[in-house]
């Protein structure tokens, strides 16, 4: 097997897995995971507890971000933010609520249950969003298309992160820009994490 | 990140630690904390034209 078909056999098992992992804090939110979630992370990043109460259950119950997008974001009246894996659609309420209806909300997730899940949310507050089933390494939308990207957690979960920064770019309206909150290592990873895609999807 | 952000053509590329975060677990908290992993926040912009 080549490198390539290595890392494509890698990508494969890594996708059933975020799928897995996402689907069960989603269907399960009351579950103990290794990472904090639900309102109790919300809180812990800062989300304004307003919000929280205003938002539906269900969009707060399954969140599962590392960090607030939109302490930076300065998301204004009017444009269009695109949610790079936007999972059960907290960050993409938030965002709704704050570009008003002359603005647009974009998700786009690897798991279209989620997509179905956070449209459902979004409607339950009485906004709306597009969400498109896709990889973030090929963002299903053309060039030029946000003036935002946010995204929560989910940048490092890809093993090409150097394509993710290029098809954000791509994504992006001259002068927009990106606000992300993400993980990141201080040290290169062991190869037995690299290679052991339930370990990766942590 | 911060160089595969400037490398895609972004300008004013910033980052700062997200206060607070921590896993849950112990055995992943101590895992992380081996391999110096962080949460951050990251803002970057496109350049005008």
């Amino acid at each position: 097997m080549t490198g390539a078909d290595q890392q494509a056999s890698l990508e494969g098992v890594l996708k059933d897995e975020i799928l897995r992992m996402y689907q069960e804090v989603a269907d399960n939110p009351d579950a103990e995971f290794h990472f904090f979630h639900g309102r109790e992370a919300a809180e812990m990043f800062g989300y304004d507890p307003e919000w929280l109460d205003r938002a539906p259950a269900g969009a707060v119950d399954s969140f599962a971000g590392v960090g607030n997008p939109h302490e930076r974001a300065e998301l204004k009246p009017g444009e269009t933010v695109l949610d790079l894996g936007s999972g059960a659609g907290l960050d993409a309420i938030i965002a709704s609520w704050l570009v008003g209806s002359e603005g647009r909300v974009i998700g786009v997730d690897l798991n279209p249950s989620m997509c179905h899940k956070a449209q459902a949310n979004l409607a339950a507050t009485g906004a709306s969003m597009e969400c498109h089933e896709g990889r973030m390494e090929d963002i299903p939308l053309p060039d030029a298309s946000a003036d935002v990207v946010i995204s929560n957690g989910v940048v490092n979960l890809s093993f090409r992160k150097r394509r993710v920064a290029e098809e954000m770019f791509r994504v992006l309206k001259p002068a927009g820009r990106i606000s992300i909150t993400d993980i990141v290592s201080g040290r290169e990873l062991s190869q037995s994490i690299v290679n052991d895609p339930k370990l990766w999807a942590a | 990140m911060f160089e595969l952000l400037e490398d895609a053509g972004f300008t004013n590329v910033r980052t700062a630690v997200v206060p607070g975060f921590q896993f849950r677990k112990a055995s992943t908290r101590n895992a992380a904390e081996a391999y110096g992993v962080k949460a951050v926040m990251i803002t970057a912009t496109k350049a005008e034209g």
